[in-house]
C-alpha cells in the first residue's frame, strides 16, 4: 500500500521551483507485465539534468532525464513516453525486468 | 502542471484531505478532484470512472481515454489493544505501509509515550477508549493482551461495528476459550469465525518482530481482499 501522503517528491519539486529551477515532473501512468515501480511513482528533473525520485529500478531513468531536458529545450508542456522491450531504444537503456511502462512528463510552470 | 495546482496538492497533502489529481495526457491540463464532488470541465464525463478509482484505491489511465487519475487515500486505521513488545514492532511496520495506528491499554506502565513516540496511545479501558476513536468497516483491530478483561470488550466492539479485520493473539487453547466466551455473550458462529485467531500467518518464528511480521502480513493480505 502506497502512502501517497508521505511521499516527498512533490514537496521537493516546489523547493526546486522556489530556487528558480525549471522542473519537469515524470509520472509512471501505465505498466504492463513485471515492472519495478507502480503507477503513480514519480521523478523530478531540472534543466541541469539533476533528478530525484524514480520511475523504474534504475532501468530507464537516464532516458527519462534526456527526454525531460528536450522538453525544457523545446519549451513543450508535456509528452507521453513508452518503454517497451520490443522498442529499440528501450532495449538499449534496458528494461531488464521484461516489463513495459508508460511515463508522462510535464513541465511545472 | 501549473504551479498553482502543485501548491494546492501540497496543501491537501499536508492536511491529509482525500483527493485525486486528474491529468489530461493530451494537453497537460490538470485538476484537483475531491471525492463526492463533480469533476470540472473536460473531466466531467468521467465522473463514474474517477469515483471507481477511489473505491478500488488505485491509480491509472481511464480506459479508452487520455485521462490519468492519481488518488490520495487516507491511511487505514488500525487499533492495537495492548501496548506490548510486539506492538512496538507493529508500529514500525505500519509506518511504511500506510496504516495509522492507535493503541489502547489501560495499564499505564505499558502505555507510555516513551515506549511509543508519535503514536496515539489511549490509556483507558476499551469501552471508554473507543469513544475517542472514530471507527467504521474500514477499521482493523489487533488484540494483543490475551487478557480477557482487556481484549474481550474490544473484540466485541469490533464485531458489532463490523471491522474488516479482527485478529487476536493467543494459543489455540486461549482462542477456544475466547470463542466460548463470545458465544455466551450472544455472538453468532459466523461472527466468531471471522476473528483471526491465533493471529497472523504461519511463518514459524517466535520472536516479537517475527510475530509482528506475521500479523502485518495477514493484515495486508486481508486489506487487499476488502
Amino acid at each position: 500500500m502506497k502512502n501517497s501522503f508521505d511521499e516527498k517528491i512533490l514537496d521537493e519539486a516546489k523547493d526546486w521551483i522556489n530556487a528558480n529551477q525549471k522542473v519537469v515532473l515524470a509520472t509512471v501512468i501505465q505498466t504492463w507485465g513485471s515492472s519495478p515501480r507502480q503507477v503513480g511513482s514519480r521523478m523530478i528533473v531540472n534543466e541541469k539534468g539533476d533528478f530525484s525520485g524514480s520511475v523504474s529500478g534504475g532501468c530507464v531513468e537516464s532516458a527519462v532525464v534526456s527526454e525531460c531536458l528536450s522538453l525544457i529545450k523545446d519549451n513543450k508542456s508535456c509528452k507521453k513516453i513508452e518503454f517497451k522491450v520490443s522498442n529499440e531504444s528501450a532495449w538499449e537503456v534496458g528494461l531488464a525486468c521484461g516489463g513495459e511502462i508508460a511515463v508522462y512528463i510535464e513541465q511545472i510552470h | 502542471m501549473k504551479i498553482k495546482t502543485l501548491e494546492e496538492i501540497l496543501k491537501k497533502k499536508s492536511s491529509k484531505t482525500e483527493f485525486a489529481i486528474l491529468t489530461n495526457l493530451e494537453n497537460g491540463d490538470s485538476e484537483i478532484y475531491l471525492p463526492g464532488t463533480s469533476p470540472k470541465g473536460e473531466f466531467s464525463k468521467y465522473a463514474d470512472e474517477i469515483e471507481n478509482f477511489f473505491k478500488s484505491k488505485k491509480n491509472g489511465v481511464i480506459e479508452n481515454s487520455e485521462i490519468f487519475v492519481e488518488t490520495y487515500i487516507k491511511p487505514i486505521k488500525v487499533i492495537i489493544v495492548g501496548a506490548v513488545h510486539i506492538a512496538q514492532y507493529l508500529v514500525d511496520f505500519a509506518r511504511s505501509l500506510n496504516f495509522e495506528i492507535s493503541i489502547i491499554d489501560p495499564r499505564g506502565y505499558f502505555a507510555s509515550e516513551q515506549r511509543f513516540p508519535e503514536i496515539k496511545v489511549i490509556n483507558k479501558w476499551p469501552k471508554e477508549a473507543f469513544e475517542e476513536i472514530e471507527t467504521n468497516s474500514s477499521t482493523a483491530l489487533i488484540a494483543l493482551t490475551h487478557d480477557p478483561k482487556i481484549d474481550d470488550p474490544a473484540l466485541q466492539y469490533a464485531l458489532k461495528n463490523k471491522f474488516y479485520y479482527i485478529g487476536a493473539l493467543g494459543s489455540k487453547k486461549t482462542h477456544e476459550n475466547r470463542c466460548q466466551r463470545l458465544a455466551e455473550a450472544g455472538f453468532t458462529n459466523d461472527e466468531i469465525n471471522s476473528i483471526h485467531g491465533p493471529i497472523g500467518i504461519k511463518l514459524g518464528g517466535k520472536s516479537a518482530p517475527e510475530i509482528a511480521l506475521s500479523i502485518i502480513a495477514q493484515l495486508v493480505s486481508e486489506t487487499y481482499k476488502k
